[in-house]
């Protein structure tokens, strides 16, 4: 598809992907983080005490399945997204660690830090250097290549099974997620179908998000001054899992990221199409999940699609990308 | 925020409970010992057919996985049965007796690998399935009762026993006769 005429238009921050959370800052990235965090990974390891895990199938979609009452487990996600705007230069590492509770058999409970890293080079709307939406708090100048870490915040997260599709022809949840960062607040919530068949090792999920967030940022036309944000995400996830051996399963999503500079889809800005395989194993005390994505030439414009952010049928605003990697680890000793 | 964050993981794991561990419970020989005292046991494999397949999965609503039947005939009159049903990562082996009427006398799980779903050895659970036969349709949370926290292992030994019991009447019963 043709871009429309270049426009001095600054990218509008919008927000993250679908389930995941990639969220917000805090300004100097302190570097001993990473090392608590490894130091954190080895106390785990040699602890004692037991944990139990319900490991995810998918990259991006949830399942109905929640932790036992009084089970805990605890998850290291790491998601690269790469690849914008032909010819220049993008990575974002979002990284999340995760401590998930049973509260009840039916109620899942967790809390969650994101801490991101990323550089940008000339990779956004008409070429010019433009930050993740993590990093949307910089400015850069348009040929400027752009390097940063940082804390981005905290979430918290509840999913409560209403259906199991173990007893139930099809599961269902609802899912919220809160996640306060520096100038930044989201609300996320979901609604989690699950279906299975085939002595449960065909597993169907089905996944609807609507997620406001809001974003102090500088004016448009006047950057010395900040201003309240407001976007949407509504996302839908499809996926299917299959277990095609003991402790494997293959994975195939599809999801579709809107972002909408209403709270009521009106002012739609964004829309990517995004597919691509999982490979599932799970042991007895850890479980690996490996997920790539490509984002499918299906955009198009919509009303608040800011100028120069679709190339190729592919969006590339702030929150967009070509492709995405995701690993997650889960540890249940 | 603080990186201490990185701290409420650990802090939540000194608040845990204890685990279950993979674990072989009984060998066959041990599991016939312990479900027919001072019986002796002839081997009476079977390979089931394409049509019996159909017509256990018809009645039972039970995917048949494997067509290999491992049944022995039991001297005291019965039948001993070792199979397994697919668990949340690995596979759950279990042992059925059956009387010499085809109900269950007793349900085994021979080994649990699984991190945690275990509680489906507990006695009185597997209680329920006694004096069950093929034509009780067995149905987790109506007449056999759930387990929280291992409902997906309890759902499928309660199937794998539903099959089990329409295989005695489809494949095994007329050598009864």
């Amino acid at each position: 598809m043709t871009d429309q005429p270049r426009v001095p238009v600054r990218t509008r921050a919008p927000l993250p992907k679908t389930s995941v959370s990639s969220r917000k800052r805090r300004d100097k990235p302190r570097c001993p983080l990473l090392a608590k965090l490894l130091v954190g990974m080895l106390l785990l390891c040699l602890s004692p005490a037991a944990l139990h895990a319900d490991e995810p199938l998918f990259g991006f979609s949830y399942t109905t399945d929640l932790l036992p009452k009084g089970k805990v487990e605890l998850e290291q996600w790491s998601t690269t997204r790469f690849h914008k705007a032909p010819g220049g230069q993008f990575w974002l590492q979002e990284n999340r660690t995760e401590q998930e509770y049973g509260f009840s058999d039916r109620l899942q409970l967790a809390i969650y830090e994101t801490y991101d890293s990323t550089a940008a080079y000339h990779n956004g709307p008409f070429g010019e250097t433009t930050p993740a939406e993590q990093f949307s708090y910089y400015t850069p100048g348009p040929n400027d290549r752009f390097n940063a870490t940082k804390f981005i915040g905290v979430s918290g997260e509840a999913i409560y099974r209403l259906v199991s599709p173990y007893t139930h022809p099809l599961g269902f949840a609802i899912y919220e997620e809160p996640t306060f960062g520096a100038g930044f607040i989201e609300s996320e919530s979901k609604l989690i179908f699950q279906k299975n068949y085939r002595d449960d090792r065909l597993v169907l999920a089905a996944n609807m998000t609507y997620a406001p967030e809001w974003r102090r940022l500088r004016e448009d036309e006047n950057p010395s001054r900040k201003e309240i944000q407001e976007e949407t995400d509504a996302n839908i996830d499809l996926g299917a899992s299959y277990r095609f051996i003991r402790n494997w399963s293959a994975a195939f999503e599809i999801f579709n990221e809107r972002e909408f500079n209403s709270y009521n889809f009106t002012h739609e800005s964004n829309s990517g199409y995004y597919l691509g395989p999982t490979l599932h194993y799970a042991g007895k005390n850890f479980f690996v999940t490996t997920n790539f994505d490509e984002q499918m030439p299906w955009a198009g414009r919509h009303v608040d699609t800011v100028p120069g952010a679709l190339v190729g049928g592919r969006i590339i605003d702030n929150d967009f990308e070509k492709y995405r990697v995701r690993v997650k680890f889960g540890w249940y000793f | 925020m603080k990186s201490t964050f990185f701290l409420l993981p650990l802090a939540a794991i000194a608040i845990q409970g204890g685990a279950a561990y993979a674990a072989t419970y009984l060998s066959v020989e041990q599991a016939q010992a312990l479900m027919f005292p001072g019986a002796s046991f002839q081997p009476d494999f079977k390979t089931l057919s394409e049509a019996q397949v159909k017509a256990i999965q018809h009645a039972s609503g039970v995917d048949v996985r494997n067509r290999e039947v491992k049944a022995w005939r039991v001297s005291t009159g019965g039948w001993f049965l070792v199979d397994e049903v697919v668990g949340k990562h690995e596979y759950i082996p279990f042992a059925l007796a059956l009387d010499d009427k085809g109900r269950v006398r007793s349900v085994e799980i021979l080994e649990y690998r699984e991190a945690y779903g275990g509680q489906i050895r507990e006695p009185a659970w597997r209680a329920q399935f006694q004096g069950k036969d093929s034509g009780t349709r067995l149905q987790l949370g109506r007449n056999i009762r759930n387990i929280s926290g291992a409902t997906l292992s309890c759902k499928h030994i309660t199937d794998g026993v539903q099959r089990l019991l329409v295989t005695y009447e489809i494949a095994l019963k007329q050598n009864d006769r």
